[in-house]
């Protein structure tokens, strides 16, 4: 290492990027408490993270560069369908990506959340989704177009509430492979963010106050025996709103 | 090895490359600067992980992939930008100094509000991020734009954890430095 690992300015950084386990974090809480200066660090570090991921966002690869590494490698086209929905052998890569642990000792610990291999799944999920041309299989802000949409594709198709008057409008569903069953997401917005809100009948209540995991927040509930999980690049109090806007409204019905 | 790929090759390729085709064209646009020279990047870099894609090991595609790209980007800067490669030497040596010296100073006296850093517009951003020696820069990106965590980091640049935290925070440093004194809309 070319520093001290512990150096508080460089701690600073790693506490902004969910890297340090849950003990260390806590440490540098009590020390942003103490010390203005590292707080102001902090602050400025996380306005450059949020700066960054709203002004530049991910851009899709121009589909003549696909076309054209197909064509030099000798590949036989396949159907456009492919490209615009993650194929499940696909989403299991991305899945083998985020449960991936680094071999070798080293000072960090993990958290415990990291190994959450259904969490990392709903993540891998929407960061899939927001790579893809659309985030969504059928676009649309009429909960009535929907569902019936799900009926024909899940078992239990989801409860879709429109949240546009709370500032969530519905902008269309997709179904997600979580393991190996298909799962009803529905897609909202929330200025340019898009939430991915993940249906598990049966499913278990896997991050009841928000978790970062790599660079989004993760917020679950439960209802009527459905886990309901909330994934988005909001800030964790913008995604608690949603979640408590959601849990009014599918109420009402 | 027979000169026409199989049929699982192919297949394997798909679901292993294809799926984050657009990070390998971030990154390898990041590091050259430019979006017709990054596609000639990508495209090397996928010709290399086919020829390679039965030696995969099948964990973690996306910074196997990248670790590719950015080997090809480093090829195409060696023979095409000769002088950004350069500072990657200096830039170590320094490193190395000012490790020794024990100092962390990247960041000076300055010590510019967080609202004025959040209020950076794309196209300061993206220039200040430019700007950043290859190092820095791709730490950055890989970071900050493409959602690697550090032990990605680590295996994609070929780095310990370490020196990703300190090359990070002196890629931010620098960035929230320049973000910070320079008027909104101002050119240097």
């Amino acid at each position: 290492m070319t520093v001290s690992p512990m150096d508080p300015r460089l701690l600073v950084h790693a506490y902004v990027d969910g890297e340090l386990d849950p003990a260390h974090a806590l440490e540098m809480e009590r020390q942003f408490a103490s010390d203005p200066a590292l707080a102001a660090e902090r602050d400025r570090v996380e306005a450059l993270r949020r700066a960054i991921r709203e002004q530049l966002p991910a851009e899709a690869a121009p589909a003549s560069l696909t076309r054209r590494i197909e064509s030099s490698l000798g590949l036989r086209r396949e159907a456009p369908r492919a490209a615009s929905h993650p194929s499940w052998r696909a989403l299991a890569a991305s899945v083998v990506l985020a449960v991936f642990l680094a071999s070798g000792a080293t000072w960090f610990a993990l958290r415990p959340d990291q190994a959450d291999a259904t969490a990392d799944m709903i993540v891998a999920s929407h960061v899939r989704a927001l790579m893809a041309p659309q985030p969504f299989d059928i676009a649309s802000s009429d909960r009535h177009t929907v569902k019936p949409w799900f009926n024909g594709r899940i078992a239990d198709a989801p409860r879709v509430v429109d949240l546009a008057d709370q500032g969530f409008p519905l902008v269309g569903g997709r179904v997600d492979v979580i393991g190996r069953a298909p799962v009803a997401t529905l897609v909202y917005r929330h200025r340019q963010h898009l939430i991915s809100l993940s249906a598990v009948p049966g499913g278990r209540t896997i991050a009841a106050t928000p978790k970062e995991i790599g660079g989004y927040n993760l917020l679950s509930w439960s209802e009527n025996g459905t886990a309901y999980s909330a994934v988005s690049d909001l800030a964790a109090p913008d995604l608690e709103t949603f979640a408590k806007a959601f849990r009014a409204a599918s109420a009402e019905r | 090895m027979g000169s026409l790929s199989s049929e699982d090759d192919q297949a394997r390729f798909r679901s292993v490359v294809l799926p984050h085709l657009a990070q390998a064209y971030a990154l390898a646009r990041w590091l050259t600067g430019d979006r017709a020279d990054a596609e000639d990047v990508v495209q090397e870099a996928c010709l290399r992980a086919f020829r390679g894609i039965g030696g995969f090991s099948g964990v973690n595609p996306r910074a196997w992939l990248l670790t590719i790209v950015r080997h090809a980007a480093y090829t195409w800067l060696g023979k095409n930008r000769s002088g950004s490669l350069l500072m990657v030497d200096d830039l170590e040596a320094v490193e190395r100094k000012q490790a020794s010296a024990g100092a962390l100073s990247e960041q000076g006296p300055e010590t510019p509000e967080a609202a004025l850093i959040a209020k950076a517009d794309a196209a300061r951003l993206e220039s200040a991020i430019a700007e950043l020696p290859v190092p820095f820069r791709e730490t950055l990106v890989l970071r900050d734009v493409q959602g690697l965590d550090y032990r990605e980091i680590a295996e994609v640049t070929g780095v310990p954890i370490g020196t990703v935290m300190s090359r990070l925070a002196r890629a931010r440093g620098r960035l929230i430095a320049r973000l910070g004194t320079e008027a909104p809309g101002g050119v240097s």
